[in-house]
């Protein structure tokens, strides 16, 4: 298990993805490098997410939400990011709607094939279902 | 032909929803996994849960910041006229540039 927080790291493709693609062609990034801006990144996530529980703490809050987390990019002085964010944002609530409502129908699919199919045993389904309660039991819907 | 044109549809659809968009900006989905965000919040024993939306959040900004160190360091590759980014380079950015006081100390 890891030692320290900035022991989890992310995926170093993905790292290496991002930092190539804001980069001129033509530029490499030497291994230390590369490992040195992934470790960073673990830090940033640690002192946002430390940022951000401080404004859901003044909120009274005991689940930390997108707002807190914009609030602590302001804090930490990263106010650039908070325009880009807010435009993910938007883009990932329309997605999740759009996840939610095809759920929506298909469990509404799912029941009424039940009624005339006989059965097969099925455990992918319930295993997807679990995943995404999962999901649901954190979810907040938040301005 | 006509089945093809149905099938593209959907494969358009399932690419808006994956943030495959032509240009990439601001509006894409996260690239870095969200169960590994999840699990660096989840690592500070002060906080309690966190929603999917902060998590996706906290993952973009991540995202930008990766960008944002790497470009600042560059301008130091640029500077010793080399095409290969080097440990030294964020070394100079992390010392010039305020907004990244938080990293001293903690690459080593």
């Amino acid at each position: 298990m890891a030692e320290r927080p900035e022991d989890l790291n992310l995926p170093n493709a993905v790292i290496t993805r991002i930092i190539k693609e804001a980069l001129p062609d033509g530029v490499n990034i030497s291994k230390e490098a590369r490992s040195a801006i992934s470790r960073a990144a673990s830090v940033f996530v640690l002192y946002a997410t430390s940022c951000a529980n401080n404004f859901a703490m003044k909120g009274k809050r005991k689940t930390l939400n997108a707002g807190d987390v914009l609030s602590a990019m302001e804090e930490m002085e990263f106010q650039r990011f908070i325009a880009p964010l807010k435009e993910s944002l938007e883009v990932y609530r329309r997605e999740q709607k759009g996840k939610k409502e095809a759920r929506k129908d298909k469990d509404k699919k799912a029941d009424s094939e039940e009624q005339d199919k006989s059965r097969e045993d099925d455990n992918d389904d319930d295993d997807e279902r679990m995943e995404d309660e999962e999901q649901n039991d954190e979810e907040e819907v938040d301005n | 032909m006509a089945a093809a044109a149905a099938a593209g549809g959907t494969e358009a659809a399932a690419e808006d929803a994956g943030g495959a968009a032509p240009c990439a900006g601001s509006g894409r989905a996260a690239r870095l996994p969200l169960s590994r965000v999840k699990a660096l919040v989840k690592a500070d024993p002060d906080v309690g849960l966190a929603s999917q939306e902060a998590v996706f959040v906290l993952a973009r900004a991540a995202e930008l910041f990766v960008e944002t160190i790497a470009k600042d360091a560059f301008v130091y590759a640029q500077q010793g006229k080399r095409k290969t980014l080097q440990r030294k380079d964020l070394d100079n950015a992390i010392e010039a540039v305020d907004e990244f006081a938080f990293l001293e100390g903690t690459l080593d």
